[in-house]
């Protein structure tokens, strides 16, 4: 059977009608669908410059189904390559990450090096190959499109797409904004962490622009926090939480809301402002001096950042960087690892990693209570009953056109905004996510 | 070394079958959900590590510069997850996976007067019942115990966990 996808999203702005049919987290041929169109057919987030600082760093990761080398080769500029040899289709490089001025592939031993050149093809001369086989390129395959916005790597599977400034457009201010983005640069935070949950990516996509679920689902956690406030619980791990208003109910007054970008990017943010447990707090007059006072208030607040389709950095108690790699319809890969500015103190680090582990970590006190909700989700998208959910309708009324006076502060153009109180908790965002989802579904049709 | 040495005239010297007990018995009371007398066999400045890993063969190393799984200084963060899992107020909690825990290759590795130190083998089998999903976690322990109180006592428990891509969830009592 043939869905299509067009008519699963119930699109009605004029009659502030917005739904999502439960078959888009469900129908393997949607999934297939989004795997050609979204994940193999445009811009995907493939790491960060400082995963291969030096000449001949390599890691290696995916684009959709498709293994990725990206490799900096000896004059120092980075390449991303299709990790998989031309003679036969094995990956050529086997590890993670590493440093290879040469990569043989273990099969027949055809050999690369880190610009992607064939420097090898074993017993050549004694192949009888054609001359056709002789005059063709026996080097990696490169992306059609791979570039960089300030440190972050972006690569695309086909040819035909805009450019990364382009895709990125006014979401790229917030990427400006990650960690403050010191001189030094970022880095991933040595220990990366990989989970698995039996539900739709889309879950995931969802769950970190949610608002409207930080009190239900995670109350335990908060909880916990008010113990270790009380000092009943473990003292040394004062979080950013206990000094944040957004969540709490009986706050007041404008305390976050969201933005959507072109091409399916959101970020949602809440009100935090520098507090003595923010990792970044001992930077705080470097960052003003780097971003003005408005962005050195954007730096210290929650922050949810969703690049479309793949790439999530989560700022709150700590700072998350999250890759979605889906594996099949009802199955997702979460790579996940804590972003952090370079040089930061001994003790800022220290606090970075203790709030990360406690919050973000599959074996810590939140992200579980998240995962276990997505696959409860995901069960529940068996039913054609009541096709069509309705979860996409907080914050129509309140949904502007355009950004507002805090975005402008920064010179952010996004799409829409939506300012919020602490428990407006928008869902108008997702609009954004779909329909793009929707754009890029419709090439498939 | 070992068992011929335990409890020989005033000394406490910890013996590979009390290593064993030990173990065994953490093992029973994590299965069991018997979380304070669980507690009760760590000491209160007890370090609970399960690092996470740097890439395919090493594990970090250093938890203050590099990530954990879990990492806390002092059994007050273990009360903490307790108090989670008691609270009815985390959905991953409720209902608890089954888990069986066992225990193997055990090697007293270090004996004094006071203290001790134990590695072992561990598996973990977990039945999600919500899910109807079973699968394990594997890896090493090695746990540094120190005699205090008149009883021995986990002070240190590293838990390098091999199969380290989570599925879903892990917490406490099934590691």
């Amino acid at each position: 059977m043939t869905i299509d996808p067009a008519g699963l999203i119930d699109d009605r702005p004029e009659k502030g009608v917005f739904r999502v049919n439960r078959a888009i987290f469900r129908e393997p041929g949607i999934f297939d669908l989004e795997m050609r169109h979204i994940f193999e057919g445009g811009w995907v987030f493939l790491g960060l410059a400082s995963q291969a600082p030096a000449p001949h760093d390599f890691f290696t990761t995916y684009a959709g189904r498709v293994p990725i080398l990206v490799t900096r080769d000896g004059d120092g500029e980075l390449r991303a390559f299709v990790n998989s040899c031309p003679h036969k289709g094995a990956q050529v490089a086997q590890t993670r990450a590493g440093n290879a001025r040469l990569h043989v592939c273990p099969y027949h031993s055809w050999t690369f090096d880190s610009a992607g050149k064939n420097r090898g093809l074993k017993w050549q001369r004694a192949g009888c190959y054609a001359e056709a086989f002789d005059e063709s390129d026996h080097g990696l395959t490169p992306l059609p499109h791979f570039d960089e916005y300030r440190g972050f790597l972006f690569g695309s599977l086909v040819a035909g797409v805009p450019t990364l400034a382009g895709h990125l457009g006014g979401a790229a201010r917030f990427l400006d904004f990650v960690l403050g983005q010191p001189d030094e640069g970022l880095e991933l935070v040595p220990g990366a962490v990989n989970f698995t949950y039996d539900a739709n990516w889309k879950l995931q996509l969802e769950n970190c622009s949610d608002a409207y679920h930080f009190t239900s689902t995670h109350p335990s956690y908060i909880k916990i926090m008010e113990r270790r406030q009380k000092g009943e619980g473990a003292a040394a791990l004062r979080s950013i939480w206990e000094q944040a208003p957004s969540w709490r109910e009986e706050a007041e007054g404008v305390q976050g809301g969201s933005y959507s970008f072109d091409h399916g990017h959101v970020l949602n943010w809440g009100r935090i402002a520098s507090a003595d447990t923010h990792p970044l707090h001992e930077n705080e007059e470097a960052i003003a001096a780097r971003h003005g006072e408005a962005g050195r208030d954007w730096i210290f607040n929650m922050r949810n950042l969703t690049i479309f389709p793949n790439l999530q950095i989560a700022e709150n108690a700590s700072s998350q960087l999250r890759v979605i790699q889906p594996l099949g319809v009802g199955r997702t890969l979460m790579r996940t690892w804590c972003i952090a500015p370079r040089g930061e103190s001994v003790s800022a680090r220290r606090q970075r990693i203790r709030q990360y582990e406690d919050f973000f970590n599959p074996s810590g006190m939140a992200t579980p209570d998240d995962t276990v909700a997505y696959e409860s989700c995901q069960r529940g998208h068996a039913s054609r009953v009541d096709p069509w959910l309705q979860g996409y309708a907080r914050g129509i009324t309140a949904s502007r056109k355009g950004g507002n006076i805090l975005s402008e502060a920064i010179g952010a153009a996004p799409l829409r905004s939506v300012l919020a109180d602490s428990q407006l908790c928008d869902e108008t965002l997702y609009h954004n996510y779909y329909r793009e989802w929707a754009r890029r579904m419709a090439a498939a049709a | 070394m070992g068992a011929a040495h335990g409890r020989r005239g005033m000394t406490t010297m910890l013996s590979h079958s009390d290593a064993e007990d030990l173990l065994y018995r953490e093992a029973a009371l994590l299965d069991e959900g018997a979380w304070d007398e669980w507690l009760s066999l760590y000491t209160e400045d007890a370090l609970f590590w399960m690092p996470a890993w740097r890439d395919e063969t090493t594990p970090t190393s250093d938890p203050q510069s590099e990530l954990s799984l879990i990492y806390y200084e002092g059994r007050r963060g273990l009360e903490d997850r307790v108090f989670r899992v008691r609270s009815d107020q985390s959905v991953a909690s409720r209902p608890r996976p089954r888990c069986l825990h066992c225990v193997s290759n055990v090697r007293l590795v270090e004996s004094t007067d006071s203290s001790a130190e134990a590695a072992s083998a561990f598996t973990v089998f977990l039945h999600d019942v919500r899910a109807d999903r079973t699968h394990h976690f594997f890896g090493r322990y090695r746990h540094t115990l120190r005699h205090e109180e008149g009883m021995w006592r986990i002070a240190r428990k590293h838990i390098l966990l091999l199969n380290d891509t989570i599925p879903t969830v892990v917490d406490f009592y099934s590691i």
